[in-house]
Protein backbone atom coordinates (compact mmCIF):
# COMPACT_ATOMS: atom_id res chain seq x y z
CA UNK A 1 0.00 0.00 0.00
CA UNK A 2 1.45 3.37 -1.05
CA UNK A 3 0.31 5.04 2.14
CA UNK A 4 -1.41 3.49 5.31
CA UNK A 5 -4.04 4.76 7.79
CA UNK A 6 -3.73 8.66 8.17
CA UNK A 7 -2.02 9.58 11.12
CA UNK A 8 -4.76 12.24 13.05
CA UNK A 9 -2.01 13.96 15.07
CA UNK A 10 0.03 14.60 11.85
CA UNK A 11 -3.03 15.75 10.17
CA UNK A 12 -4.01 18.03 13.17
CA UNK A 13 -0.92 19.64 13.03
CA UNK A 14 -0.63 19.99 9.55
CA UNK A 15 -3.66 21.89 9.05
CA UNK A 16 -2.39 24.01 12.61
CA UNK A 17 0.32 25.38 11.09
CA UNK A 18 -1.25 25.70 7.52
CA UNK A 19 -3.97 28.20 9.12
CA UNK A 20 -1.60 30.33 11.07
CA UNK A 21 0.15 30.80 7.85
CA UNK A 22 -2.75 31.97 5.85
CA UNK A 23 -4.09 34.06 8.64
CA UNK A 24 -0.54 35.69 8.72
CA UNK A 25 -0.15 35.94 5.30
CA UNK A 26 -3.56 37.50 4.51
CA UNK A 27 -4.87 38.83 7.74
CA UNK A 28 -8.61 37.70 6.92
CA UNK A 29 -9.43 37.60 10.33
CA UNK A 30 -6.77 39.46 12.64
CA UNK A 31 -6.94 42.88 11.75
CA UNK A 32 -10.42 43.11 11.23
CA UNK A 33 -10.81 41.74 14.92
CA UNK A 34 -8.08 43.95 16.46
CA UNK A 35 -9.78 47.45 14.88
CA UNK A 36 -12.82 45.97 16.54
CA UNK A 37 -11.32 45.35 19.79
CA UNK A 38 -9.61 48.62 19.83
CA UNK A 39 -12.31 50.92 18.07
CA UNK A 40 -14.83 49.88 20.54
CA UNK A 41 -12.58 49.85 24.06
CA UNK A 42 -11.19 53.68 22.55
CA UNK A 43 -14.73 54.83 22.20
CA UNK A 44 -16.46 53.89 25.35
CA UNK A 45 -13.05 54.96 27.23
CA UNK A 46 -14.12 58.31 25.75
CA UNK A 47 -17.71 57.86 25.75
CA UNK A 48 -18.30 56.57 29.40
CA UNK A 49 -14.48 57.63 31.40
CA UNK A 50 -12.92 55.20 33.09
CA UNK A 51 -15.35 52.24 34.62
CA UNK A 52 -13.20 51.27 37.53
CA UNK A 53 -15.46 50.95 40.59
CA UNK A 54 -18.89 49.21 38.00
CA UNK A 55 -17.21 45.67 37.88
CA UNK A 56 -20.62 44.84 36.77
CA UNK A 57 -20.44 46.80 33.73
CA UNK A 58 -16.50 45.86 33.02
CA UNK A 59 -17.58 42.38 32.86
CA UNK A 60 -19.81 42.43 30.50
CA UNK A 61 -18.38 44.93 28.92
CA UNK A 62 -15.10 42.41 28.42
CA UNK A 63 -16.98 39.51 27.30
CA UNK A 64 -18.63 41.42 24.84
CA UNK A 65 -15.56 42.69 23.38
CA UNK A 66 -14.08 39.46 22.69
CA UNK A 67 -17.02 37.85 21.41
CA UNK A 68 -17.50 40.46 18.76
CA UNK A 69 -14.16 40.38 18.02
CA UNK A 70 -13.54 36.69 17.38
CA UNK A 71 -16.36 35.94 16.08
CA UNK A 72 -15.96 37.88 12.87
CA UNK A 73 -13.02 35.26 12.32
CA UNK A 74 -14.34 32.49 14.11
CA UNK A 75 -17.49 31.81 12.10
CA UNK A 76 -15.16 32.19 8.99
CA UNK A 77 -13.37 29.15 9.53
CA UNK A 78 -15.01 26.72 7.14
CA UNK A 79 -16.65 29.26 5.10
CA UNK A 80 -13.08 30.53 3.11
CA UNK A 81 -12.72 26.49 2.80
CA UNK A 82 -16.21 26.46 0.80
CA UNK A 83 -15.78 29.96 -0.94
CA UNK A 84 -12.26 29.24 -1.91
CA UNK A 85 -13.51 25.60 -2.89
CA UNK A 86 -10.12 24.30 -1.24
CA UNK A 87 -12.37 21.83 0.77
CA UNK A 88 -11.92 19.08 -1.54
CA UNK A 89 -8.39 19.30 -0.99
CA UNK A 90 -8.49 19.37 2.67
CA UNK A 91 -10.98 16.34 2.20
CA UNK A 92 -8.54 14.36 0.41
CA UNK A 93 -6.16 14.76 3.07
CA UNK A 94 -7.47 14.66 6.39
CA UNK A 95 -10.54 13.11 8.28
CA UNK A 96 -13.16 15.63 9.25
CA UNK A 97 -12.10 14.89 12.31
CA UNK A 98 -8.93 16.15 12.42
CA UNK A 99 -10.04 19.05 9.92
CA UNK A 100 -12.20 20.32 12.40
CA UNK A 101 -9.85 19.21 15.78
CA UNK A 102 -7.31 21.81 13.17
CA UNK A 103 -9.74 24.14 12.87
CA UNK A 104 -10.22 23.93 16.66
CA UNK A 105 -6.88 24.75 17.60
CA UNK A 106 -6.41 27.59 15.11
CA UNK A 107 -9.12 29.34 16.74
CA UNK A 108 -7.92 28.59 19.90
CA UNK A 109 -4.71 30.26 19.32
CA UNK A 110 -6.61 32.88 17.27
CA UNK A 111 -8.08 33.70 20.10
CA UNK A 112 -5.30 33.63 22.63
CA UNK A 113 -3.47 36.38 20.32
CA UNK A 114 -6.64 38.70 20.42
CA UNK A 115 -6.35 38.24 24.60
CA UNK A 116 -3.07 39.20 24.66
CA UNK A 117 -3.86 42.35 23.22
CA UNK A 118 -7.55 43.23 23.96
CA UNK A 119 -7.10 42.80 27.55
CA UNK A 120 -4.36 44.58 28.55
CA UNK A 121 -5.54 47.23 26.77
CA UNK A 122 -8.93 46.58 28.57
CA UNK A 123 -7.29 46.81 32.22
CA UNK A 124 -5.11 50.11 31.18
CA UNK A 125 -8.21 52.30 29.31
CA UNK A 126 -11.16 50.91 31.66
CA UNK A 127 -8.73 51.41 35.14
CA UNK A 128 -10.20 48.17 35.84
CA UNK A 129 -8.70 47.25 39.22
CA UNK A 130 -6.42 44.40 39.71
CA UNK A 131 -7.84 40.65 39.35
CA UNK A 132 -7.53 37.62 41.11
CA UNK A 133 -5.16 35.98 38.28
CA UNK A 134 -5.68 32.75 39.16
CA UNK A 135 -9.59 32.55 38.85
CA UNK A 136 -9.41 35.28 36.01
CA UNK A 137 -7.16 33.31 33.90
CA UNK A 138 -9.23 30.12 34.16
CA UNK A 139 -12.30 32.16 33.57
CA UNK A 140 -10.27 33.63 30.24
CA UNK A 141 -9.11 30.30 29.28
CA UNK A 142 -12.03 28.24 29.57
CA UNK A 143 -14.18 30.74 28.12
CA UNK A 144 -11.88 31.21 25.20
CA UNK A 145 -12.42 27.02 24.78
CA UNK A 146 -15.80 27.36 25.04
CA UNK A 147 -16.25 30.37 22.59
CA UNK A 148 -13.75 28.22 19.83
CA UNK A 149 -15.29 24.57 20.65
CA UNK A 150 -18.74 26.33 19.52
CA UNK A 151 -17.91 28.83 16.98
CA UNK A 152 -15.93 25.44 15.18
CA UNK A 153 -19.03 23.25 15.66
CA UNK A 154 -21.57 25.71 14.20
CA UNK A 155 -18.88 26.73 11.34
CA UNK A 156 -18.58 23.39 10.18
CA UNK A 157 -21.96 22.70 10.26
CA UNK A 158 -23.61 25.27 8.49
CA UNK A 159 -20.65 26.21 6.03
CA UNK A 160 -22.01 24.67 2.88
CA UNK A 161 -25.18 26.26 3.57
CA UNK A 162 -27.10 28.60 1.96
CA UNK A 163 -27.56 31.93 4.01
CA UNK A 164 -24.86 30.67 6.92
CA UNK A 165 -24.27 33.65 7.81
CA UNK A 166 -28.02 34.35 9.38
CA UNK A 167 -27.84 30.71 10.04
CA UNK A 168 -24.75 30.91 12.34
CA UNK A 169 -26.01 33.35 14.45
CA UNK A 170 -29.32 31.49 14.61
CA UNK A 171 -27.83 28.44 15.65
CA UNK A 172 -24.95 30.31 17.66
CA UNK A 173 -27.24 32.23 20.05
CA UNK A 174 -28.89 29.64 22.02
CA UNK A 175 -25.25 28.09 22.04
CA UNK A 176 -23.29 30.96 23.35
CA UNK A 177 -25.83 32.60 25.51
CA UNK A 178 -24.77 30.06 28.84
CA UNK A 179 -20.96 30.55 27.95
CA UNK A 180 -21.77 34.35 28.11
CA UNK A 181 -23.39 34.07 30.80
CA UNK A 182 -21.07 31.99 32.70
CA UNK A 183 -18.24 34.06 32.09
CA UNK A 184 -19.43 37.73 32.40
CA UNK A 185 -20.65 36.53 36.31
CA UNK A 186 -17.37 34.77 36.91
CA UNK A 187 -15.82 37.45 35.72
CA UNK A 188 -17.41 40.27 38.13
CA UNK A 189 -17.51 37.11 40.90
CA UNK A 190 -13.69 37.13 40.79
CA UNK A 191 -13.67 41.07 40.87
CA UNK A 192 -15.62 40.95 44.24
CA UNK A 193 -13.34 38.55 46.10
CA UNK A 194 -16.16 35.74 45.24
CA UNK A 195 -15.97 31.78 44.68
CA UNK A 196 -16.01 31.38 40.53
CA UNK A 197 -16.31 27.83 40.73
CA UNK A 198 -19.64 26.94 39.49
CA UNK A 199 -19.30 29.18 36.80
CA UNK A 200 -15.57 27.58 35.77
CA UNK A 201 -17.69 24.35 36.35
CA UNK A 202 -20.55 25.31 33.90
CA UNK A 203 -17.96 26.56 31.25
CA UNK A 204 -16.14 22.87 31.56
CA UNK A 205 -19.02 21.57 31.72
CA UNK A 206 -20.73 23.52 28.24
CA UNK A 207 -17.04 22.60 26.88
CA UNK A 208 -17.04 19.08 27.08
CA UNK A 209 -20.92 18.73 25.93
CA UNK A 210 -19.74 20.36 22.66
CA UNK A 211 -16.27 18.50 22.06
CA UNK A 212 -18.45 15.27 23.00
CA UNK A 213 -21.20 15.86 20.14
CA UNK A 214 -18.50 17.46 17.85
CA UNK A 215 -16.63 14.10 17.96
CA UNK A 216 -19.65 12.17 17.00
CA UNK A 217 -20.85 14.72 14.55
CA UNK A 218 -17.07 15.50 12.26
CA UNK A 219 -16.48 12.14 10.50
CA UNK A 220 -20.46 12.73 9.01
CA UNK A 221 -20.13 16.18 7.71
CA UNK A 222 -19.87 16.80 3.79
CA UNK A 223 -20.64 13.80 2.69
CA UNK A 224 -23.91 15.15 0.25
CA UNK B 1 10.41 12.56 -16.29
CA UNK B 2 8.29 9.31 -15.58
CA UNK B 3 7.13 8.57 -11.74
CA UNK B 4 9.62 5.92 -10.62
CA UNK B 5 7.71 2.19 -10.30
CA UNK B 6 6.37 0.91 -7.58
CA UNK B 7 4.79 -2.95 -7.51
CA UNK B 8 1.48 -3.19 -8.38
CA UNK B 9 -1.75 -3.03 -6.12
CA UNK B 10 -4.66 -4.92 -6.07
CA UNK B 11 -7.17 -2.50 -6.63
CA UNK B 12 -10.46 -3.17 -7.57
CA UNK B 13 -14.08 -0.77 -7.69
CA UNK B 14 -17.57 -2.55 -7.53
CA UNK B 15 -20.98 -0.73 -8.27
CA UNK B 16 -24.41 -2.18 -7.83
CA UNK B 17 -27.00 -0.24 -8.17
CA UNK B 18 -25.24 3.02 -8.05
CA UNK B 19 -27.09 6.00 -7.58
CA UNK B 20 -26.98 9.62 -6.55
CA UNK B 21 -29.62 12.20 -7.02
CA UNK B 22 -28.58 16.00 -6.24
CA UNK B 23 -32.07 17.02 -7.45
CA UNK B 24 -35.21 16.19 -10.17
CA UNK B 25 -33.04 15.23 -13.41
CA UNK B 26 -29.95 15.86 -11.63
CA UNK B 27 -27.41 13.50 -10.71
CA UNK B 28 -25.68 9.78 -11.66
CA UNK B 29 -28.76 7.62 -12.52
CA UNK B 30 -28.42 3.60 -11.58
CA UNK B 31 -24.94 1.93 -12.27
CA UNK B 32 -23.32 -1.51 -12.14
CA UNK B 33 -19.88 -2.25 -12.78
CA UNK B 34 -17.03 -4.37 -11.47
CA UNK B 35 -13.43 -2.94 -12.40
CA UNK B 36 -10.17 -4.36 -11.37
CA UNK B 37 -6.57 -2.92 -11.91
CA UNK B 38 -3.94 -3.37 -13.12
CA UNK B 39 -5.48 -0.49 -16.14
CA UNK B 40 -6.98 2.44 -17.24
CA UNK B 41 -10.48 2.70 -17.35
CA UNK B 42 -12.42 5.94 -19.12
CA UNK B 43 -15.37 7.44 -18.17
CA UNK B 44 -17.03 9.32 -20.89
CA UNK B 45 -20.85 10.55 -21.12
CA UNK B 46 -22.65 13.83 -22.27
CA UNK B 47 -22.50 17.13 -20.25
CA UNK B 48 -24.19 16.25 -17.07
CA UNK B 49 -24.33 12.70 -17.11
CA UNK B 50 -22.63 11.98 -13.68
CA UNK B 51 -18.65 11.46 -14.63
CA UNK B 52 -17.45 13.68 -11.77
CA UNK B 53 -20.49 12.80 -9.22
CA UNK B 54 -19.21 9.18 -9.59
CA UNK B 55 -15.63 9.74 -9.72
CA UNK B 56 -16.63 11.86 -6.06
CA UNK B 57 -18.42 9.20 -4.86
CA UNK B 58 -15.19 6.71 -5.62
CA UNK B 59 -13.09 8.63 -4.00
CA UNK B 60 -14.95 9.15 -0.78
CA UNK B 61 -16.36 12.12 -0.98
CA UNK B 62 -19.90 11.67 -1.58
CA UNK B 63 -21.99 9.65 -0.38
CA UNK B 64 -24.33 7.80 -2.67
CA UNK B 65 -28.35 8.57 -2.74
CA UNK B 66 -28.84 4.86 -4.03
CA UNK B 67 -26.64 1.77 -4.25
CA UNK B 68 -23.11 0.97 -3.16
CA UNK B 69 -19.93 1.52 -4.43
CA UNK B 70 -16.99 -1.02 -3.09
CA UNK B 71 -13.48 -0.43 -3.09
CA UNK B 72 -10.84 -3.08 -2.33
CA UNK B 73 -7.32 -2.62 -2.16
CA UNK B 74 -5.44 -5.72 -1.74
CA UNK B 75 -8.39 -7.59 -0.65
CA UNK B 76 -9.53 -5.17 1.63
CA UNK B 77 -12.79 -3.16 1.72
CA UNK B 78 -11.70 0.48 2.07
CA UNK B 79 -14.17 2.57 3.81
CA UNK B 80 -15.39 5.77 2.14
CA UNK B 81 -13.95 7.81 4.75
CA UNK B 82 -9.98 5.75 4.34
CA UNK B 83 -10.17 6.09 0.38
CA UNK B 84 -7.85 9.61 0.60
CA UNK B 85 -5.23 7.04 1.65
CA UNK B 86 -5.14 4.94 -1.78
CA UNK B 87 -6.98 7.52 -4.22
CA UNK B 88 -5.05 10.00 -6.15
CA UNK B 89 -7.82 12.59 -6.90
CA UNK B 90 -7.58 15.63 -10.02
CA UNK B 91 -11.16 17.06 -10.93
CA UNK B 92 -12.03 20.97 -12.03
CA UNK B 93 -12.99 22.28 -8.94
CA UNK B 94 -10.07 20.75 -6.80
CA UNK B 95 -8.62 24.16 -5.92
CA UNK B 96 -5.28 25.39 -3.59
CA UNK B 97 -4.18 27.58 -1.04
CA UNK B 98 -3.70 30.82 -3.56
CA UNK B 99 -1.50 32.51 -0.67
CA UNK B 100 0.96 29.56 -0.38
CA UNK B 101 3.11 28.36 -3.02
CA UNK B 102 2.82 25.23 -4.70
CA UNK B 103 5.85 23.09 -2.89
CA UNK B 104 3.72 24.74 0.47
CA UNK B 105 0.54 23.16 -1.16
CA UNK B 106 2.24 19.97 -1.96
CA UNK B 107 4.21 19.97 1.27
CA UNK B 108 0.99 20.26 3.58
CA UNK B 109 -1.02 17.78 2.17
CA UNK B 110 1.72 15.34 2.75
CA UNK B 111 2.28 16.53 6.25
CA UNK B 112 -1.16 16.09 6.90
CA UNK B 113 -1.32 12.26 4.92
CA UNK B 114 2.09 11.66 7.61
CA UNK B 115 3.38 10.63 4.76
CA UNK B 116 7.50 10.14 5.28
CA UNK B 117 10.49 11.32 2.73
CA UNK B 118 7.72 14.10 1.64
CA UNK B 119 10.19 16.25 0.17
CA UNK B 120 11.38 12.96 -2.21
CA UNK B 121 7.81 13.16 -3.11
CA UNK B 122 6.98 16.60 -3.41
CA UNK B 123 10.21 16.66 -5.92
CA UNK B 124 9.23 13.41 -8.09
CA UNK B 125 5.63 15.01 -8.35
CA UNK B 126 6.92 18.65 -9.37
CA UNK B 127 9.53 17.09 -12.09
CA UNK B 128 6.67 14.36 -13.30
CA UNK B 129 4.23 17.33 -14.14
CA UNK B 130 7.31 19.69 -15.20
CA UNK B 131 6.80 22.30 -12.04
CA UNK B 132 9.93 22.65 -10.48
CA UNK B 133 10.61 26.12 -11.96
CA UNK B 134 7.73 26.68 -10.81
CA UNK B 135 7.88 25.06 -7.07
CA UNK B 136 8.02 28.30 -5.38
CA UNK B 137 5.35 30.53 -7.27
CA UNK B 138 2.35 31.29 -5.44
CA UNK B 139 -0.41 29.62 -6.78
CA UNK B 140 -2.51 32.61 -7.13
CA UNK B 141 0.19 33.61 -9.56
CA UNK B 142 -0.28 30.64 -11.78
CA UNK B 143 -2.21 30.32 -15.21
CA UNK B 144 -4.78 27.60 -15.51
CA UNK B 145 -2.99 25.61 -17.23
CA UNK B 146 -0.30 25.62 -14.53
CA UNK B 147 -2.83 25.17 -11.68
CA UNK B 148 -4.17 22.20 -13.64
CA UNK B 149 -0.27 20.67 -13.44
CA UNK B 150 -0.72 21.32 -9.69
CA UNK B 151 -3.80 18.85 -9.63
CA UNK B 152 -2.24 16.83 -11.35
CA UNK B 153 0.79 16.94 -8.95
CA UNK B 154 -1.01 16.58 -6.03
CA UNK B 155 -3.16 13.42 -7.15
CA UNK B 156 0.34 11.33 -7.78
CA UNK B 157 1.37 12.77 -4.92
CA UNK B 158 1.48 9.91 -2.34
CA UNK B 159 1.78 7.28 -5.65
CA UNK B 160 -1.85 6.37 -5.40
CA UNK B 161 -3.22 2.69 -6.11
CA UNK B 162 -5.99 4.18 -7.21
CA UNK B 163 -5.97 7.36 -9.35
CA UNK B 164 -9.27 9.24 -10.67
CA UNK B 165 -8.70 11.60 -12.77
CA UNK B 166 -11.58 13.84 -13.76
CA UNK B 167 -10.73 16.01 -17.18
CA UNK B 168 -6.92 15.92 -16.66
CA UNK B 169 -6.16 17.60 -19.92
CA UNK B 170 -8.48 20.51 -19.53
CA UNK B 171 -6.42 23.81 -19.81
CA UNK B 172 -3.47 22.06 -20.93
CA UNK B 173 -1.21 23.22 -23.69
CA UNK B 174 0.71 20.23 -26.12
CA UNK B 175 3.23 19.54 -23.71
CA UNK B 176 0.72 19.51 -20.94
CA UNK B 177 -1.10 16.59 -22.47
CA UNK B 178 1.79 14.76 -22.81
CA UNK B 179 2.07 14.80 -18.85
CA UNK B 180 -1.44 13.59 -18.87
CA UNK B 181 0.02 10.51 -21.05
CA UNK B 182 2.97 9.79 -19.11
CA UNK B 183 0.98 9.67 -15.87
CA UNK B 184 -1.48 7.46 -17.17
CA UNK B 185 1.00 5.08 -19.14
CA UNK B 186 2.96 4.83 -15.72
CA UNK B 187 0.45 4.18 -13.47
CA UNK B 188 -1.59 1.87 -15.53
CA UNK B 189 0.79 -1.35 -14.46
CA UNK B 190 0.32 -0.07 -10.78
CA UNK B 191 -3.40 0.18 -10.10
CA UNK B 192 -6.41 1.25 -11.39
CA UNK B 193 -7.04 4.53 -13.05
CA UNK B 194 -10.36 6.05 -13.80
CA UNK B 195 -10.14 8.78 -15.98
CA UNK B 196 -13.68 10.73 -16.41
CA UNK B 197 -13.30 12.79 -19.97
CA UNK B 198 -15.01 12.94 -23.34
CA UNK B 199 -11.14 13.92 -25.16
CA UNK B 200 -10.46 11.17 -27.76
CA UNK B 201 -6.67 11.75 -27.32
CA UNK B 202 -7.26 10.54 -23.90
CA UNK B 203 -9.96 8.26 -24.55
CA UNK B 204 -6.93 6.45 -26.73
CA UNK B 205 -5.31 5.59 -23.12
CA UNK B 206 -8.10 3.61 -21.63
CA UNK B 207 -7.86 -0.10 -22.08
CA UNK B 208 -11.89 -0.13 -21.25
CA UNK B 209 -14.62 2.34 -21.15
CA UNK B 210 -17.90 3.38 -18.96
CA UNK B 211 -20.34 5.20 -20.77
CA UNK B 212 -22.86 7.32 -19.01
CA UNK B 213 -25.43 7.29 -21.30
CA UNK B 214 -27.73 10.49 -21.56
CA UNK B 215 -30.66 10.67 -19.61
CA UNK B 216 -28.51 8.16 -17.17
CA UNK B 217 -29.34 4.94 -18.30
CA UNK B 218 -25.28 3.79 -17.54
CA UNK B 219 -24.07 0.36 -18.02
CA UNK B 220 -20.75 -0.88 -19.17
CA UNK B 221 -19.90 -0.57 -22.51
Amino acid sequence: MPTGESNFGAAVWAILRKECRTEWRTRYGLNASLLFALTTLTTVSFAAGRLGDRVDLMSAFLWIVLLFASMASLAHAFVREVDGHTLTFLRMVASPAAIAVGKLLFNLVFLLVLEAVTVPLFFILMDAPPPQWGRFLALLGLGSLALASTSTLVGAIIAQTRSRGALFAAVSLPLLLPVMAAAVSGTRNQWQNLSVRSELGLLLGFTAAVLGVSVLLYDHLWND
Amino acid sequence: MSVPAIPAIDVSVTATGLGHRFAPGRGLESLDFALAGPGVVAVTGMNGSGKSTLLRIVAGLLRPTRGSCEVRAEGRAIDPPQRRTIAGFAAPELAFYDEMSVEENLLFAAAARGAGAAQEAIATALAATGLEARAKDRIAALSSGLRQRVRLAFAILHRPALLLLDEPGSHLDGPGREIVERIVDDFRHQGLVLLATNDERELRLADRRIELRSRGLGDPA
